[in-house]
């Protein structure tokens, strides 16, 4: 053998062993069943690191008051932006997270426009939920002393906020700058030999690999959201959560799957799982069970269903697949409550859904969610009551129910401050919306709107103003929105274990602002029941089950219900309670609904024919929005026996509580500066509450409960 | 001889001179401190994950100069003055040396003045326990409740209306009394009568008949329960003030000018 034989057998030696070698490490981490998995064991999750963010306080010394068996109920929201969300700083907020649950506690705090915002009442409950993606990134943009700013693509957000920045003029800037980011998640990823590419994927943490991103910056704003919260936890007085905002949406059509995220410790992850890591909610799922391993209980909660063009409650999962009892069992095991209402709208149904509901035309908001022109959003599939039906039918295909989730409001506020008062309303982006003429409730004075025009044509979006009787007005969808709204819980005590466990009982309501208040219970023998005695709490939860329950068939005995509403002390008097029910025909496998009018004001009864209540002469009078005095109740009570009743059919049942009508912010914003409200409009409003429903189980299907938060009976109800 | 000395004595210095006005090394010399290098080679390490070459180190270190340089440059231009960024950035820098120039560690004194001067926020609230007759205003609430407070002086059994949020209150501060019954109602309770049936009471949900049992006056807790408390919010609050204290003191040194006949 000669020297060059040797030479040329050991370079094709080399070269052979190094392209296995490559073609190896290519399989082992790009293939999905690799053999080995040599370097997938190398990867650790950076998403599952759990850092304890308790703060050294004192023991709080006041004396709480004992825990109540038959539970109060507790306000609060759930859905709050300060200047750490990507979009709250462009939109001109710099509240801190202290400052939001400052004011949750009745402190004044400023809008970016400089007025003073306060409650009405304190809240019980709060939680800070920046946009996980991104966060605090944008503020570290704008601040051009940072290392991040100096990236080309950080430009145009440098020192948005400067003083002379701050004022409607900058509104086209801003709103343009909103949905570029949206759009572009992803931008600016280093080369793949880069070694922050490796070491993205050795952590499993994708931001890593973005020239966008500062990952410390991004740890240090969740670790303030995360100590704030738990600085202005407060047992027995005030309950904080940690919390965040999954902003993620359909790859297509830019359908919305928002959804906040809210942990029951002191202790979370050490940064928020984002769009960033995956846009699909099942991975989100994943790794909130993966974190309960870990003994950190959370939960997700979707949020503006209505703009997610019919995406958030679909028939299918993410990628098309068909829904499957294990998708339907995680989706409820970490999602129990839906937020139904807030201030981009309500999610209750749509008159297209419900045509048979003359309510059904409350604060709807047609359009996609951050959609740049806006862009019609499909009502089927983003709507509750529907979602209710369809959970019945894929139970009824043996697929398993996704969608037995109970109620809940919040604001989605991105001042740090919800607006929950008709009359006392700023909205929700700052700038953009601060103020009635930006927000389209009175005309537009002559150079706003000429400068409007401009701004439009120059981001190249489509004229957005609208000519009435009183001028010309913005249209740019900010009538579409409202003061709502407030997320209810049933707790024994004010404290985070207390709420979080209401949460996932689901024995919670929503409310569109109004502190309305509303039992609901189901049984058997809720007749044997004195609705006067002082038991009757204590009595009804021993002998039924409460919102946000199943319950289960008695051979084919009709259940009764106890629904019991009280006003808001503040608000109006009540109106009427109704029930909605919704049902599955077992004989024709079709969804039906039906609303009934169970309690009327003023000692009114319902008709027996129509289910309603007749008128109780309440009235507004537009010119000052004063409302007739004396009428209306300050609570109602009822037993109620559904009439329809078909033991053989999977049904569901939840309150809605009205109150008598009241003004629109549009309507108190127009008065206020002399005009008259605009004619296409609703001059006012019902505010009301949502019960989160109970399901009756027929005996007849093999009773496939999937095992959620809430409670299920198997007991005997006598 | 020793003109010529003196002569060679004077050009040198005049050179001297000329030569220190011309080129005044001092600005040029730039000083680069271990420290500098030693944080950014960090910097460096924390991100890529390895320590960097010398190639890379002379790279680093480049920039530095590199950046140093174009920043003197610009200086000597005068490019700061009038730059909103610039101005922005320096008022936030002292701002932030302000507030952080503040000690960390209090005394106990520090601790106790503030809790005196800020007693209010620590006040711990009055707490009741009681129980109530309610009537509801949908049944007659005035009338029934005065009969029934009759009939309470005489045994007779009493016809109530259950309430929505429980009739037992177990020890309830004043706030959470107003936040469930009002403001009207709580009133009540400012000078509470223990043990006896009180005179039926209005809230906006009907009329009450109360009986309060038990009740804890209000106090200001020792300071040394709550003394960490306390110091978190000392120091949340001196950071405030710090600057506050700073703009009020300079601003006496400034003399403003503003357009009187600005129109806006």
């Amino acid at each position: 053998m000669n020297i060059k034989s040797i030479i040329v057998k050991s370079i094709l030696t080399v070269v052979i062993v190094y392209f296995t070698f490559l073609g190896f490490i290519y399989f082992d981490v790009y293939d999905d069943r690799p053999i080995l998995s040599l370097f997938k064991k190398l990867q650790s999750n950076s998403a599952l690191e759990i850092v304890d963010f308790s703060v050294e306080k004192s023991e709080s010394i006041s004396q709480k008051p004992p825990p109540n068996p038959d539970r109060n109920p507790y306000y609060g929201d759930l859905h709050v932006h300060t200047k750490y969300s990507f979009d709250a700083y462009v939109f001109g907020v710099t509240a801190s997270p202290d400052d939001a649950y400052k004011y949750a506690k009745g402190e004044v705090i400023n809008h970016p426009l400089g007025y003073e915002m306060k409650l009405r009442e304190p809240l019980d409950f709060y939680s800070v939920t920046d946009h996980g993606f991104y966060m605090g990134m944008i503020q570290a943009y704008a601040d051009t002393s940072s290392d991040i700013s100096k990236n080309e693509f950080t430009k145009p957000f440098h020192n948005l906020n400067r003083e002379e920045n701050l004022t409607v003029l900058s509104a086209g800037e801003r709103s343009n700058i909103f949905s570029s980011i949206l759009g572009a998640a992803i931008i600016q990823p280093y080369p793949d030999w880069h070694p922050k590419i490796i070491k993205g994927w050795l952590t499993k943490n994708t931001q890593l690999a973005l020239k966008s991103f500062d990952y410390n910056v991004h740890k240090s704003a969740w670790a303030d959201i995360a100590r704030s919260a738990n600085e202005h936890n407060d047992p027995g007085y005030f309950t904080t959560f940690i919390g965040y905002e999954f902003t993620t949406s359909t790859n297509v059509e830019g359908g919305n799957l928002h959804r906040n995220v809210i942990f029951n410790s002191s202790k979370a992850s050490i940064r928020p799982w984002t769009r960033i890591d995956s846009l699909n909610p099942e991975d989100l799922w994943t790794w909130q069970d993966s974190l309960r391993d870990k003994g950190i209980d959370t939960i997700s909660m979707p949020h503006n269903s209505n703009g997610s063009n019919g995406e958030m409650f679909e028939m299918e999962t993410f990628y098309g697949n068909a829904i499957d009892r294990e998708y339907s069992e995680k989706r409820m095991r970490n999602e129990p409550v839906v937020e139904v209402t807030q201030v981009k709208g309500t999610s209750d149904t749509h008159p297209l859904l419900s045509p048979d509901d003359e309510w059904a035309d409350f604060e709807i908001m047609d359009i996609r969610v951050g959609s740049r022109p806006p862009t019609y959003s499909k009502p089927s599939g983003g709507y509750v009551r529907e979602a209710y039906l369809n959970g019945l039918t894929l139970e009824f295909t043996n697929q398993g129910n996704p969608y037995k989730f109970g109620l809940i409001g919040s604001s989605d506020t991105h001042t740090g401050a919800g607006a929950f008062d008709e009359s006392n309303y700023w909205s929700k982006v700052g700038l953009l919306d601060g103020e009635p003429e930006n927000r389209g409730s009175v005309p537009l004075a002559e150079e706003n709107l000429e400068m409007l025009n401009e701004y439009m044509a120059a981001f190249n979006q489509p004229t957005s103003t609208i000519k009435l009787n009183q001028g010309e007005y913005a249209n740019t969808g900010f009538t579409q929105w409202g003061a709502s709204g407030l997320a209810a819980a049933w707790a024994e005590e004010n404290t985070r274990d207390s709420i979080f466990n209401a949460f996932k009982r689901k024995e919670t309501f929503a409310t569109t602002g109004s502190r309305i208040a509303v039992r609901f219970f189901a049984g058997y023998n809720l007749s044997s029941i004195d609705m006067n005695s002082s038991s009757l709490v204590s009595e009804a939860y021993k002998k039924g089950v409460t919102m946000g329950s199943d319950l289960l068939s008695n051979e084919s005995e009709t259940p009764e219900f106890i629904v019991w509403a009280q006003r808001d002390k503040n608000g109006a008097s009540l109106q009427r309670v109704q029930i909605i029910k919704g049902w599955m025909d077992s004989n024709s496998g079709r969804p039906h609904e039906k609303v009934f009018d169970v309690a009327c004001s003023d000692g009114l009864e319902v008709d027996p024919v129509t289910n309603r209540c007749p008128d109780n002469g309440a009235r507004v009078n537009i010119s000052d929005c004063s409302i007739t005095q004396g009428v209306g109740s300050a609570e109602l009570k009822r037993l109620w026996k559904d009439p329809d009743f078909n033991p053989n059919d999977k049904s569901f049942y939840y309150v809605r509580v009205l109150e008598n009508p009241t003004c629109r912010w549009s309507t108190w914003d127009a008065i206020k500066r002399g005009f008259e409200p605009r004619e296409d409009l609703h001059e006012t409003i019902q505010e009301r509450a949502w019960s989160s429903p109970i399901w009756y189980i027929p005996a007849s299907t093999d009773v496939e409960v999937v095992p959620l938060g809430g409670t299920i009976r198997l007991r005997d109800f006598n | 001889m020793k003109k010529r000395v003196l002569i060679f004595l004077i050009i040198g210095l005049v050179l001297y001179y000329l030569d220190l006005s011309i080129n005044s090394h001092q600005d040029k010399d730039i000083y680069i401190s271990d420290q500098e290098i030693i944080s950014l080679i960090t910097a460096w390490v924390s991100q890529v994950g390895r320590t960097p070459n010398d190639n890379e180190i002379a790279k680093i270190i480049n920039n530095l100069v590199e950046e140093e340089i174009l920043y003197r440059e610009a200086l000597n231009l005068g490019l700061e003055k009038d730059d909103r960024i610039i101005k922005r950035r320096l008022a936030q820098k002292i701002s932030f040396l302000k507030q952080e120039s503040i000690k960390e560690a209090f005394t106990k004194e520090d601790v106790l003045k503030y809790f005196n001067d800020n007693k209010e926020k620590y006040f711990i609230d009055s707490v009741f326990t009681f129980t109530h007759y309610f009537f509801s205003s949908e049944n007659k609430p005035e009338e029934r409740s005065f009969k029934a407070y009759a009939d309470l002086q005489n045994n007779v059994s009493i016809d109530s209306d259950p309430f929505l949020l429980g009739k037992n209150f177990v020890q309830v501060s004043f706030n959470d009394i107003k936040r469930d019954f009002g403001e009207e109602f709580a009133l009540s309770f400012n000078a509470p009568q223990l043990n006896s049936w009180l005179k039926p009471i209005k809230s906006v949900f009907g009329y009450h008949i109360i009986l309060i049992t038990d009740h804890k006056d209000g106090y200001y807790p020792d300071v040394s329960e709550i003394y960490k408390t306390i110091e978190i919010d000392l120091l949340q609050d001196e950071k405030s003030k710090a600057l506050n204290e700073y703009l009020n003191k300079i601003k006496t040194e400034y003399k403003i000018f503003i357009n009187p006949d600005l129109k806006i």
